[in-house]
């Protein structure tokens, strides 16, 4: 009994060196963490609205209308006089397990540009729909994503029809294209009511 | 001296973690796809190694044999928290590649080895280089497996392109069973380097 006690207490100081050190790391670190997390979306954001001038984070208002696929965070980009569009993080199932892909839906009713932030597909296979320098259409130079760049929203978005696949990973093609189908259809419809709201 | 150089070469090829203990093996098998991902979880590693092996080492009389094995995974468990936090911090790119397997070096098998059968009974100045030793084993085969599969497999080593256009990368080398055969090679490497040494140590005799 004693020397239950006693080792409990010798662990017990163990694991609280231990968590006092972690927690200086971890307020040393969480600065930085935060803040490299918050350049990394800004600059996605700014690649798919480059005339954005400021980001606000929508809550609540905007629901995934497909089961399969969930919405993260929404941000609404706006240029000053009115919402320029409205950006998605949208995470869905692929081959290898979740996607999270990063969609932009311009107030015109067009994709403004897709980006797969997290994916954990097979390399070489699935997960060229993140490789910059894979190209589904060698000769436009166009990788997977690009070729959303500029699609209507009411596109029928079909892979092996209006959309390229990456070769051997249908499912991963299939996925994206998925996310990428319901974004642009809730994301223009809520920009509608937003716009229609504030004429 | 000559007592710490020899425990130091232990670890790179006679005793090789990976390659004569072969453990650790899971997360080396999965990160080697890319050589920056290699580099990346053999220095990670390499610190936990060097930290954990120190401070049990300097606090084995004070550990009681009884609960020796809690105590190790905390100290290892916190080092391993400690450079997951810095790699998210400075290396976001790095941390995102290697996912699960930094947080998973707690459980590794080549720290909890050393640790229990080395750190434990040593003093301070024997670990410092049986861990340095270990870790620079640990890299040496990590960034020699990567850089096969991703030259074979992508055609690039660091991302940057090596093979010429025409060539069509071996997918197979970035997948799972690739990397068994590049590990089996390596392991065969390593018999045969083992084994000039052994030729040049006799003929010293």
């Amino acid at each position: 009994m004693k020397n239950m006690l006693k080792l409990g207490i010798i662990l017990a100081i163990y694991a609280s060196v231990a968590c006092v050190g972690l927690a200086f790391v971890y307020a040393g670190t969480k600065k930085v963490i935060a803040e490299r997390q918050k350049t990394d979306l800004e600059a996605a954001l700014n690649d798919l609205f480059p005339q954005g001038k400021g980001f606000d984070e929508v809550t609540g208002s905007l629901k995934s209308t497909e089961p399969s696929v969930t919405f993260n965070n929404v941000y609404e980009v706006k240029d000053g006089n009115g919402p320029l569009g409205v950006a998605i993080r949208a995470v869905g199932a692929s081959y290898g397990g979740p996607v999270t892909v990063l969609v932009g839906v311009g107030a015109n009713g067009k994709i403004a540009g897709v980006k797969v932030l997290e994916s954990k597909d097979t390399p070489g296979l699935g997960a060229n729909a993140a490789n910059p320098t894979y190209f589904v259409d060698r000769t436009k130079r166009l990788t997977f994503t690009d070729q959303f760049k500029g699609k209507a929203v009411t596109d029928p978005f079909e892979v092996k029809g209006d959309v390229i696949a990456i070769t051997a990973s249908t499912i991963t093609s299939k996925a994206i294209t998925g996310i990428v189908k319901v974004c642009g259809q809730t994301g223009s419809q809520w920009l509608a009511t937003q716009t229609g709201g504030t004429k | 001296m000559k007592r710490y150089i020899k425990i130091f070469t232990n670890g790179l090829v006679l005793e090789n973690p990976l390659l004569m203990l072969m453990i650790g093996l899971c997360s080396a098998l999965a990160v080697t796809t890319a050589v920056a991902n290699g580099l990346g979880m053999g220095l990670a590693m390499t610190f936990v190694l060097l930290m954990s092996e120190v401070v049990i080492s300097a606090f084995r009389k004070l550990i009681p044999d009884s609960i020796r094995i809690p105590v190790f995974i905390i100290i290892i468990a916190a080092f391993t928290t400690v450079i997951d936090y810095v790699l998210k911090a400075y290396f976001p790119d790095l941390s995102k590649a290697m996912g699960v397997f930094i947080p998973l070096i707690v459980v590794n098998c080549i720290i909890m080895g050393r640790v229990e059968g080395f750190s434990y009974k040593r003093p301070v100045m024997d670990v410092i280089p049986d861990a340095i030793g270990m870790g620079i084993g640990y890299t040496w085969v990590l960034v020699g497996i990567s850089a096969l599969r991703e030259l074979l497999g992508n055609g690039t080593i660091f991302n940057i392109q090596i093979m010429p256009q025409s060539y069509k990368p071996i997918l197979f080398f970035v997948l799972s069973p690739g990397g068994f055969f590049v590990f089996a090679l390596f392991i065969s490497l390593n018999i045969f380097l083992k084994s000039r040494l052994k030729n040049v140590e006799e003929e010293r005799k």
